[in-house]
């Protein structure tokens, strides 16, 4: 008798979520089976990565992370089309880090305008990302939703606490919620089963799971992300079957290990490399554990990347 | 002709409660009751228009005013409703069941008892009483006094190896003599290990003059961690004679076991064991007021509790039993005299404690399982004790596994803005239109409401959950009824009464903070549920039968609780209530030593699992914090009435 590979049985499918809109529309998730297991389903759609523009001048990046966006670095239209242009992003995730009010504290408006400007620069989806902080992410996330109508952009992070208010915005001028939630699977699939009752369309969910650099608990994230997956895949749990975004790149790049010069630890190599190594091992991990959309910022870090989903997905 | 005659008093005795009042000649028959401490149910509050109020008029004459609500054949029988009726002479009253204020779910458990309760017993109180006539000393027969007693026993009642209490030989010259050579002589049996050869030696703790036998008082009680229970019991017909409740003394130094054990650590145990103990006096000085039973007549007294309780209650220091790895001082307490630790009984009171398996599964749950018949019968049952924690319990006739967890006090009120017990004027039961989303609310007596007791909580919020007031996070859905959904000072809350409407003259409200609790507390007793279910290899699904204990045994809404989460959503038929397991077990083995080496065998039988180890509990717990359930799979027929199809 001729051997047979044991395989998986699945009865659940990962949505196919689409990202933007029109010509630049991006198609995330449809996998029928573990991540990368094409031996035993399909994996319509590669694992994407959108490249992170501050909406403001970020002044604790390392030197290794600036270096390549230093002519762009005070012009988020500039620096968003040369992620497109020059790196070939496949989407850009917009981060207000300069909404948070326990920093610069702009408004709302104003960073509405902003991320109107930069999604009309661009021809690929764009992702706004918050402060978590939810009474002012209500407040500045319904505006980009009310202003960028028809652009159908990912916004996020979308919390428990938040979530109908900016949820309520997202149905309403036809964006995606980023739903959001802190490294727990049944808190997950709560905010899953909230989000629908509160009207938002199925297909307008992408998952936050909340991740975190390599070093600092990203096996924790692995599991728990493995986990949504199987009860996703193998329990046919509907409300757990939609594709993964991780938002990795600021958490690799705050880290003591990313930022710390050669010449202060030079035990550990070169400090860009250093960096860049980090940054992609962690989102080598992720896009294991299932990932379906990496947000990144080093280009050498994701040339690394791709070049990874682009063996293991054939 | 009647004028200003001076009312003549009359006496009104309640029957089956055995209690008596006196009243003057007029007064209303349902306010006799009160008196008399004997609670009828009157849901109209006594306009005669419910007819919930109706009694059996035994002997004597009332006057009364019939009513649509009484038919010809109940009048013929002499049934009456006590609120129409005033006392003409002398009476005795039949209360029956249906017309209890605990009618309803009283109704419920006289039809489930019978299948669920422990079955199969005789009738062999451990505590005996035996009448000797003895023939007095003579130059040739000058043995002693105790061997002549002996030697009686052992010729009219085959009794031998008996033990005998040393406080009986202190007074037995001259007790025989003073009963002119007649004495009764109570005798006390412990248990012994179940199907052995084990020899039981009956102890003589009392002989007195006389004949006695008809005075033969027993008391049962269960200390609970919020309250104490105690019954008296009369073991010549093997029955309840009196009930009373009271608050434990010791909650003023902590709602819960852990904050007690931190306190006797701080401030000594005598101070908790005081209290306890004093509550227990008032306790049977209650009882014992409505029974008319005298102190010195009550010859043993039976104590259920949880380990905790139990150790404070003797005395014996809680220390071990909050550090790891949780050990008690001993699972079998011998007996003690009860009045040693301050007990307000005769010298020759033993108390008898129930054998505890652990640290955090105590003598009560051995109690509620033994009283529940669990051990009995060979269908996998599900026991679930619901209280400050929770405690349950699977198995059946072969095997046990227990488990605790912390429930916090929202069950019994405790932790609730309005929260309160269930007593007068509590909220216990509530509808919601789903079109206006006006609240329709019942309360404990019919009293203008004063607040929420635990079972109503659980009705509360299950009716607001379904009615899509409260979404499955437990907040409020807004701008629905402004009026009844309304920003207060801890966030949203929907108003159940306004201030005109209660007794508090402010409004009662419920609040997301106390979803929030109820919701903590539900998920942490489904989840223990669980996980226990699941480390013995079994799901919920093969469950055949759920017993519920506890703290509002007797009140609470099974299909509302299974709405909220708090028990599985299995077939409601599988479902029985026993109200208080651990009085239940406590008078059980009171009348039956056979279930008093049956609590000796269960309590050995339990395998106790740690949930504070197991990390799957967590995660259920997390899973089960949501209304019904993150799982909605799991709670088919809530998912059903919500209009949430599952697929299966």
């Amino acid at each position: 008798m001729a051997f047979e590979v044991p395989k998986n049985t699945y009865n659940g499918k990962i949505r196919e979520i689409t990202l933007g809109s029109g010509p630049s529309a991006l198609k995330i998730g449809g996998e029928t089976s573990y991540p990368l297991y094409i031996f035993e389903g399909a994996v319509p759609n590669k694992v994407k990565i959108a490249m992170e523009v501050w909406d403001t001048k970020p002044d604790d990046w390392p030197e290794a992370a600036l270096e390549p966006f230093a002519d762009v670095i005070a012009d988020p239209v500039a620096w968003a089309k040369k992620c497109v242009d020059a790196y070939g992003a496949e989407a850009i995730c917009l981060q207000l880090v300069s909404t948070d009010p326990n920093g610069a504290n702009r408004g709302a408006d104003e960073a509405a305008a902003l991320v109107k400007k930069v999604a009309d620069a661009i021809s690929v989806p764009l992702i706004v990302w918050g402060t978590a902080n939810h009474d002012k992410d209500t407040e500045v996330l319904r505006k980009v939703a009310e202003v960028c109508q028809g652009k159908t952009l990912a916004i996020g992070p979308v919390e428990e606490g938040d979530h109908k208010k900016i949820g309520a915005a997202a149905i309403g001028y036809n964006h995606t919620v980023v739903a959001s939630t802190p490294i727990d699977i049944n808190l997950a699939k709560q905010l899953n089963i909230l989000l629908g009752n509160l009207g938002v369309s199925d297909d307008r969910i992408v998952m936050d799971p909340t991740v975190s650099s390599l070093g600092y608990g990203i096996e924790y994230c692995y599991s728990v992300m493995e986990r949504v997956r199987q009860a996703a895949l193998t329990q046919n749990d509907e409300r757990l079957q939609f594709p993964f975004i991780c938002n990795i790149s600021r958490e690799v790049w705050k880290t003591k290990e990313a930022k710390q010069p050669t010449a202060e630890a030079p035990e550990l190599g070169d400090a860009a490399r250093r960096g860049i190594l980090m940054e992609a091992i962690s989102a080598t991990l992720l896009l294991v554990a299932g990932a379906d959309l990496i947000i990144m910022r080093h280009p050498e870090a994701i040339k690394l990347v791709r070049e990874v989903v682009n063996d293991l997905t054939g | 002709m009647a004028g200003v005659a001076r009312k003549n008093l009359r006496k009104v005795s309640f029957e089956p409660d055995n209690v008596e009042v006196i009243v003057p000649e007029g007064t209303n028959l349902l306010e006799t009751a009160i008196k008399a401490g004997v609670r009828i149910s009157a849901s109209c509050g006594g306009a005669g228009v419910c007819g919930t109020c109706k009694v059996r008029v035994q002997k004597g004459e009332v006057e009364t005013k019939r009513t649509p609500k009484l038919s010809e054949e109940e009048f013929n029988r002499g049934t009456r409703q006590a609120c129409q009726s005033r006392v003409l002479t002398d009476l005795v009253i039949y209360v029956p069941v249906e017309s209890r204020l605990e009618k309803a779910v009283l109704n419920r458990e006289a039809k489930e008892a019978s299948e669920v309760l422990a079955g199969g017993w005789r009738f062999t109180p451990p505590l005996r009483k035996y009448y000797v006539e003895l023939s007095p000393p003579t130059l040739e027969d000058n043995i002693s006094d105790l061997s002549r007693v002996l030697r009686e026993l052992k010729r009219q009642y085959l009794l031998r190896d008996m033990t005998v209490d040393f406080d009986v030989v202190k007074n037995l010259a001259k007790v025989v003599r003073e009963g002119g050579w007649k004495v009764t002589v109570t005798t006390l049996v412990t248990a012994v290990k179940p199907s052995t050869q084990e020899k039981r030696r009956p102890r003589v703790i009392r002989v007195e003059p006389g004949d006695t036998r008809d005075k033969h008082y027993v008391l049962a009680f269960d200390i609970g961690t919020t309250t104490v229970w105690g019954q008296v019991l009369d073991l010549n017909r093997g029955k309840i004679i009196a009930t009373s409740v009271e608050f434990n003394g010791q909650i003023s130094y902590g709602q819960d076991v852990i904050s007690r054990i931190a306190y006797s650590q701080k401030h000594g145990l005598k101070k908790l064991q005081k209290a306890v103990i004093d509550t227990v006096n008032t306790v049977i000085g209650e009882v014992l007021a409505k029974s008319k039973v005298k102190a010195a007549d009550i010859s043993h007294l039976c104590i259920a509790g949880n380990t905790t309780m139990m150790q404070l209650l003797l005395g014996l220091d809680p220390r071990y039993i909050r550090l790891a790895p949780y050990t008690p001082v001993a699972n079998m307490v011998p007996p003690v005299k009860a009045k040693s630790l301050g007990i307000n009984l005769a010298e020759h009171v033993y108390l008898f404690s129930f054998p505890s398996p652990s640290s955090y599964v105590g003598g009560d749950i051995v109690s509620g399982v033994v009283g529940s018949g669990m051990h009995q019968r060979h269908e996998l049952t599900l026991f679930v004790d619901i209280g400050t924690n929770g405690e349950m319990v699977i198995g059946n006739s072969e095997w046990m596994v227990t488990a605790s967890c912390s429930a916090g006090p929202a069950f019994e009120g405790g932790g609730i803005k309005h929260g309160m017990v269930a007593t007068d004027g509590a909220i216990d039961d509530f509808t919601v239109d789903p079109k206006t989303l006006e609240p329709k609310i019942g309360t404990i007596n019919n009293s203008r409401p004063k607040g929420i007791c635990g079972s109503g909580l659980i009705k509360i919020i299950a009716g607001l959950f379904l009615a899509g007031v409260v979404e499955p996070n437990g907040k409020f859905r807004h701008g629905l009824n402004p009026d009844r959904v309304r920003e207060g000072t801890d966030g949203y809350e929907y108003v159940l009464a306004r201030a005109g409407e209660t007794q508090t003259g402010g409004d009662i409200v419920i609040t997301e903070v106390d979803i929030d609790n109820l919701i903590r507390a539900k998920a942490a007793i489904y989840a223990g549920c669980q996980t226990l279910v699941k480390s013995v290899g079994s799901s919920v699904a093969d469950i055949e039968r759920v017993i519920i204990a506890g703290a509002f045994g007797r009140h609470l809404d099974i299909e509302s609780a299974i709405t909220i989460g708090l028990f599985p959503d299995i077939d409601r038929r599988r479902y029985a209530y026993i109200g208080n397991g651990s009085l239940l077990g406590a008078r059980l083995v009171s009348f039956s030593t056979d279930l008093l080496d049956d609590a000796r065998k269960v309590a050995r039988m339990m395998t106790n699992f740690e949930l504070s180890e197991n990390t799957d509990f967590m995660n259920n717990y997390v899973a089960a914090m949501f209304l019904p359930h993150t799982n909605y799979a799991d709670f088919p027929e809530v998912a059903r009435k919500l209009g949430r199809g599952v697929r299966v």
